[in-house]
C-alpha cells in the first residue's frame, strides 16, 4: 500500500506511530499528483515543489488543497477567473489558518467553476477538470478540482465551499464524501463570495470519521465574520457506538415522482434498507414550496447577491486592468468585459435585473419572502423526521461538454442540493457504492446545527456501504 | 392680474462623520490625515473574501446623535449594499442603512421669517460607511479627463450619518440655521466633533419652488457643499434661478446639479448619476438594539445648549444673548460652569467668559480647551473685582498680565504693583464714580453750591467709605471725593 492511499485518520495515525515520516507521504502524495494531474487536471496552483517545514497539531505533516475560492497569503488565489490576475491575498481564509495551524501542509489551490458558478468545474478559466473515475466526464462543480484532488489520492482531505451543491455533488461525481455545514458552523471569512447568505465552507474526504476529524478543526466561531455561530462549540468526535434506532429518516414526497438515473434510485432503494434494517424507520414528509419554488428563489437570491458580491472586480485596486483606457468607464468596461467569463456574465446581468428599482419588489424582495416560507417549511419537516434522504443529483456524471448546451437542465439539477442553503441547513454528501466505475452518492439533510448527528449517521451508512476506493482515472 | 409669489420648499441631506476610533466595519484607525493608504486593512479595502463587522460603539454615536435630533432609535435596522461604480468605492457599493434606519423621525427648531420658532422635521439619522478620496492630476479637479488619479482609501469604511429633513425649510437663512442649530447640538451629544475645516459635515439639498398660481416645479439636487456659506449662496443661488424660469413660463428640469464655489453658480452634473439600487448587506446581521441599550446610551446624554442657555437666563438672570454665546460652544459652556461653581457671581463670570476670555481665544486663534487659565482662577479673579479689592480695569490688568505669562494670580498682583488689603487708585475711583452717578441729585446741590456746612459732600464720602467696605484710607477717600465733584 502507498502512502497517498491512507486515508486522513490513518495517515495521522502513521505519522504518530513514526511508521513513516511527514516527508514521505509528502513525496508519494507529490508522486501520485504528478503520475495524474495530466490527465486530471485539478490544479490551478501547485505549491509542492519543495518538502514542507515541520508541523505540529492535529495534522501535522497532512497534506491537503483548497479550493481557489479560498485566501492564502502570499499566495495567487484566482476563483478560476481571469478578472483576479495574478492577486495575492494579503490575509489567509480563517479556515485554511486554523488547519495550518494544526500543521496541514497545501500542496496546492484546486480548480472551480469560475466563482463557484456552475455545477461542472467546466466553467473555468484554467480549463476544465476531469473526473478521476472516468476522464471523459465532469468531476462536478463547482468545487471539482477539491473532489477529484481526493477521489484521485493526491490529499487525504481538501476543502471546497458549497452555495447551491457546491461539495455534496462533485462529491458524490467523484465518489467521496462531503459535508455542506449548517450556515455559520465554518467562517466565510476569506472565501471570496458567490452569494454571501448560501455560501458555506465544507470538507472532502474517503470517510466520514476524517470528514469529523476536519470539522473538529475548522468549525467556530470567529469575529471576523457575523455570520458565524456564538454559541458552544459543537462536538465531531468520532464515535462508533453510534445508531439510528427509533429515528425517523423521511423521503420527500413531492420528489417521488422525479426521474432519477437508474444507479440513483437503486442506491436510495439500498441504502433505505440500511436504515431500516439499523432500526431507523422511513417516513415521508411534504415539502410542496421547496418542490415549486427553490430552484427560481435559489437563483433570484445567488445572482441578486453574486452581482453585488462581484461589483468590486473594477481594475482600480487588485487583479487583471487596463493601463491605456481613455477614461474610468472604459477601463471599469474593459475590464469586467475581458475579465469575466461568460456564465459569470450571465449571472451578473440576470442579478442587475432582478435587483433592478422597478423590478426588485417581484423577483428580490419576492424571492426573500419565499426563502422564510422555505425554512419555515423545512422546520415543519424536521418535526416530523430526524432527516431527509435524497439524491445529490438526479443524474450520474456526464460526459464533458455533454450538458453544456443545456442550461436549464444544468439547473434542475441543482434541485436536490440548492433547498439545503436556502435553509442554512448541513447536508452530507455520501458514497453509496459503484455502479460500473462510477461512483453513486446520496445526501443526508438534517436539521440546522445537526451536523454531529448527521455524521454520526454516516458513520453507520459508510459501515454498511463500503468506503470509496481512490480512483484510478477509469483505469 | 395679481404678483406672482414664490415659495421655496428645500429639504436637506447632512453627512457627519462620527465621532470614533475605528472605522464602522473594521479596526482600522479613522484618522484621515495619515499618509495615503496607510489606516487600511483587507476589509475597508474590499478585498475579495473579506467580511464587514460593525463596530458597536459606533452605533452608540449614531444613537447619540439621533437623541440631539430628537428622534427614536428603532429596536431593528437592516443594512443594505448601495451599489455604484466609482474609484473610491472599494467594494462596488457602500453598505447604507438607506432603507430601514436606526432611527425614527426627529425634528430641529429654527426662527422662520417671523422670528417665530418652527420646527424642522428630521425624517431619520442613518449610518453608513464613508468612500476613499480621490486626488486628480488634471487641472479641473475632474475624474473625467484627467490624465491620472491617485486614491487614498484612509477615509473608507470611516463612519458617517446620514440624516434627512423632512422639505420644512423656506429659505437660505432657515437652511443655515437649522444645520448650525442641528451641528451644536450633534457636538454636544458627544456623537460627533464635526470638524468643518476637516469636511466632517457635507451637505446637499433639494430645492424646488412653489408658485402662487399654482404651479410647482421640479425637485433639484443640489450636491458639493462644503461649508454654511456654500449652503447659504447654494440655495440662494438655486432659487433666483428656478424663480427666474418659472417667471419666464419655463419648466424646472428634474436633476442634480454641483455648486462652484468659486464661480458661485450651480451647473447641471456633467456626469449621469449612476443608477443606485439596494439588496439587504447579506454579510451583516439585521442590528438589534434593546431599550436596555437605548436607556444605558440615553443616559449619557448631556442638556442640549438651548435647554442650557434658557437655565442660565432663568435661573442666574444671564442675558440672553451672553447665554447664547456661552453655550455655542459647549466647552465655553462648561467652563464658565465651572467658574461658577468656584463661586463666582454667575452675572458676572458670564461677561467675563464672553468678553474677556473671548477674546483672548480669538486673538490667539485658540480653543477653550487649550486656555491655561483654570476656571476656578477665573473665578477667583471675578470674586476680588466683586468684592472692590480689585478694580475692574485692575481686574483685567491682572487677567491679561495672567493669560499672557502663564502666571498665578499673586504673582500676576505683585508684579502690576497693585497693593492689596486696600482700596485705593483706580478702584477707589471707580467706586467714587459709581456712587457720585448714582446721587445726580446730591451731586447738582453740591456744584450749585448749596452745600455750604459740606454735609453733602460727606454724605458722599460716607457712601464712599462704605462701598469699600472700610478698606479705603479716610483720608484718601476725603480728598478724593473733594476732587471728584469739582
Amino acid at each position: 500500500m502507498e502512502l497517498y492511499e491512507l486515508n486522513l485518520s490513518d495517515a495521522i495515525q502513521g505519522l504518530k506511530d513514526k511508521k513513516f515520516s511527514a516527508s514521505e507521504l509528502f513525496a508519494s502524495c507529490k508522486a501520485r499528483i504528478d503520475k495524474l494531474e495530466p490527465e486530471i487536471h485539478a490544479f490551478i496552483t501547485r505549491t509542492d515543489s519543495t518538502p514542507p517545514a515541520e508541523t505540529s497539531g492535529l495534522l501535522a505533516g497532512i497534506p491537503t488543497v483548497l479550493k481557489d475560492n479560498l485566501c492564502t497569503k502570499g499566495l495567487r488565489t484566482t476563483a478560476a477567473s481571469k478578472i483576479l490576475g495574478e492577486w495575492r491575498p494579503p490575509y489567509d481564509a480563517t479556515a485554511w489558518a486554523k488547519l495550518k495551524e494544526a500543521g496541514a501542509v497545501l500542496m496546492g489551490k484546486v480548480n472551480m467553476d469560475e466563482f463557484a458558478m456552475g455545477n461542472t468545474c467546466g466553467n473555468s478559466a484554467f480549463g476544465p477538470t476531469r473526473n478521476p473515475n472516468d476522464l471523459s466526464r465532469v468531476p462536478g462543480g463547482s468545487s471539482g478540482g477539491s473532489a477529484a484532488a481526493v477521489s484521485a489520492g493526491y490529499v487525504p482531505f481538501s476543502l471546497g465551499s458549497d452555495t447551491g451543491g457546491s461539495i455534496r455533488q462533485p462529491a458524490s461525481f467523484c465518489g467521496v464524501y462531503g459535508l455542506k455545514p449548517t450556515y455559520g458552523m465554518v467562517s466565510r471569512y476569506g472565501l471570496i463570495s458567490y452569494g454571501s447568505s448560501l455560501d458555506q465552507i465544507g470538507p472532502f474526504a474517503r470517510t466520514v470519521k476524517d470528514l469529523q476529524l476536519v470539522m473538529s478543526v475548522i468549525s467556530g466561531h470567529d469575529p471576523m465574520d457575523s455570520s458565524s455561530f456564538r454559541d458552544k462549540d459543537h462536538d465531531f468526535t468520532h464515535r462508533e457506538d453510534v445508531s439510528v434506532k427509533g429515528k425517523r429518516v423521511a423521503l420527500v414526497k413531492e420528489f417521488q415522482s422525479f426521474t432519477l438515473d437508474a444507479p440513483i434510485a437503486e442506491a436510495m432503494a439500498k441504502t433505505r434498507k440500511v436504515l431500516e434494517e439499523e432500526g431507523a424507520e422511513i417516513v415521508e414528509v411534504s415539502l410542496p414550496v421547496v418542490a415549486r419554488y427553490a430552484v427560481a428563489c435559489y437563483y433570484a437570491l445567488a445572482m441578486s447577491e453574486a452581482h453585488t458580491n462581484l461589483e468590486r472586480y473594477d481594475g482600480v485596486r487588485l487583479g487583471y486592468t487596463v493601463k491605456d483606457a481613455a477614461g474610468i468607464k472604459e477601463m471599469f468596461e474593459r475590464v469586467r468585459s475581458y475579465g469575466f467569463g461568460p456564465e459569470v456574465k450571465s449571472r451578473i446581468i440576470a442579478g442587475t435585473c432582478l435587483t433592478e428599482p422597478t423590478r426588485c419588489e417581484e423577483y428580490y424582495v419576492a424571492a426573500t419572502k419565499v426563502r422564510t416560507l422555505i425554512a419555515q417549511e423545512f422546520t415543519r419537516a424536521f418535526g416530523e423526521c430526524d432527516f431527509i434522504l435524497q439524491p445529490a443529483s438526479p443524474s450520474m456524471p456526464w460526459k464533458i461538454g455533454e450538458n453544456d448546451e443545456d442550461e436549464l437542465k444544468g439547473y434542475e439539477a441543482d434541485l436536490y442540493t440548492l433547498p439545503v442553503n436556502l435553509a442554512g441547513l448541513p447536508g452530507l454528501s455520501f458514497f453509496a457504492g459503484y455502479a460500473g466505475n462510477l461512483p453513486v452518492g446520496l445526501q443526508l439533510i438534517g436539521p440546522r446545527w445537526s451536523d454531529p448527528a448527521l455524521l454520526d449517521t454516516g458513520v453507520i451508512l459508510e459501515r454498511h456501504l463500503g468506503s470509496p476506493k481512490i480512483a484510478n482515472g477509469g483505469k | 392680474m395679481p404678483e406672482l409669489t414664490f415659495t421655496p420648499v428645500i429639504g436637506i441631506e447632512i453627512h457627519i462623520r462620527l465621532k470614533s476610533d475605528s472605522k464602522l466595519f473594521c479596526s482600522c484607525s479613522t484618522n484621515t490625515d495619515a499618509a495615503p493608504n496607510t489606516n487600511i486593512c483587507p476589509v475597508c479595502m474590499g478585498l475579495p473574501g473579506t467580511l464587514p463587522h460593525l463596530n458597536h460603539r459606533v452605533v452608540e454615536q449614531g444613537m447619540l446623535a439621533g437623541f440631539a435630533l430628537n428622534c427614536g432609535i428603532r429596536p431593528k435596522s437592516l443594512f443594505f449594499r448601495k451599489s455604484y461604480f466609482y474609484p473610491d468605492l472599494p467594494k462596488g457599493h457602500q453598505i447604507s442603512q438607506c432603507d430601514l434606519p436606526i432611527t425614527t423621525s426627529g425634528y430641529i427648531e429654527v426662527h422662520d421669517a417671523e422670528g417665530k420658532l418652527k420646527k424642522i422635521r428630521v425624517h431619520h439619522l442613518h449610518l453608513e460607511e464613508d468612500v476613499g478620496s480621490l486626488h486628480h492630476s488634471a487641472s479641473d479637479g475632474r475624474l473625467e479627463g484627467a490624465d491620472t488619479s491617485y486614491v487614498d482609501y484612509n477615509r473608507s469604511g470611516t463612519p458617517l450619518a446620514e440624516i434627512v429633513s423632512e422639505p420644512d425649510v423656506a429659505s437660505a437663512a432657515e437652511a443655515v440655521e437649522y444645520v448650525m442649530t442641528l451641528r451644536r447640538r450633534v457636538i454636544y451629544s458627544g456623537a460627533s466633533d464635526v470638524e468643518l475645516e476637516k469636511g466632517m459635515m457635507r451637505f446637499d439639498a433639494n430645492v424646488s419652488m412653489k408658485c402662487s398660481d399654482g404651479r410647482w416645479g421640479h425637485k433639484v439636487e443640489v450636491k458639493n457643499m462644503n461649508s454654511f456659506k456654500a449652503l447659504e449662496r447654494a440655495i440662494e443661488y438655486e432659487i433666483k434661478r428656478q424663480k427666474k424660469i418659472m417667471l419666464q413660463g419655463g419648466e424646472v428640469m428634474q436633476e442634480t446639479r454641483h455648486w462652484n464655489d468659486a464661480k458661485g453658480v450651480t451647473s447641471a452634473s456633467r456626469v449621469k448619476e449612476f443608477y443606485r439600487k439596494f439588496i439587504v448587506e447579506p454579510d451583516l446581521p439585521p442590528l438589534f438594539i434593546s431599550q436596555e441599550w437605548i436607556d444605558r446610551v440615553a443616559a449619557r446624554m448631556p442638556e442640549m445648549p438651548d435647554v442650557r442657555a434658557n437655565r442660565y437666563v432663568n435661573e442666574w438672570g444671564v442675558p440672553q444673548e451672553v447665554a447664547d454665546v456661552l453655550t455655542d460652544d459647549k466647552n465655553l459652556a462648561d467652563y464658565f460652569e465651572a467658574c461658577v461653581k468656584a463661586g463666582a457671581n454667575p452675572v458676572r463670570a458670564a461677561h467675563w467668559v464672553r468678553t474677556e476670555v473671548l477674546r483672548v481665544l480669538n486673538e490667539r486663534g485658540q480653543k477653550i480647551q487649550d486656555f491655561a487659565m483654570r476656571p476656578e482662577v477665573l473665578a477667583e479673579v471675578v470674586k476680588r473685582v466683586d468684592d472692590g479689592k480689585l478694580s475692574t480695569t485692575q481686574g483685567k490688568e491682572v487677567f491679561d498680565h495672567m493669560a499672557a505669562n502663564n502666571s498665578s494670580l499673586d504673582e500676576a498682583i505683585s508684579a502690576l504693583g497693585i497693593t492689596e488689603g486696600g482700596v485705593a487708585g483706580s478702584a477707589l475711583n471707580e467706586i467714587i464714580a459709581r456712587v457720585i452717578s448714582e446721587n445726580p441729585d446730591v451731586l447738582e446741590e453740591i456744584r450749585s453750591g448749596k452745600d455750604k456746612k459740606g454735609k453733602k459732600l460727606k454724605f458722599l464720602q460716607g457712601l464712599v467709605m462704605k462701598e469699600t467696605k472700610g478698606q479705603a484710607k479716610p483720608q484718601e477717600v476725603a480728598e478724593a471725593v473733594a476732587e471728584a465733584v469739582k
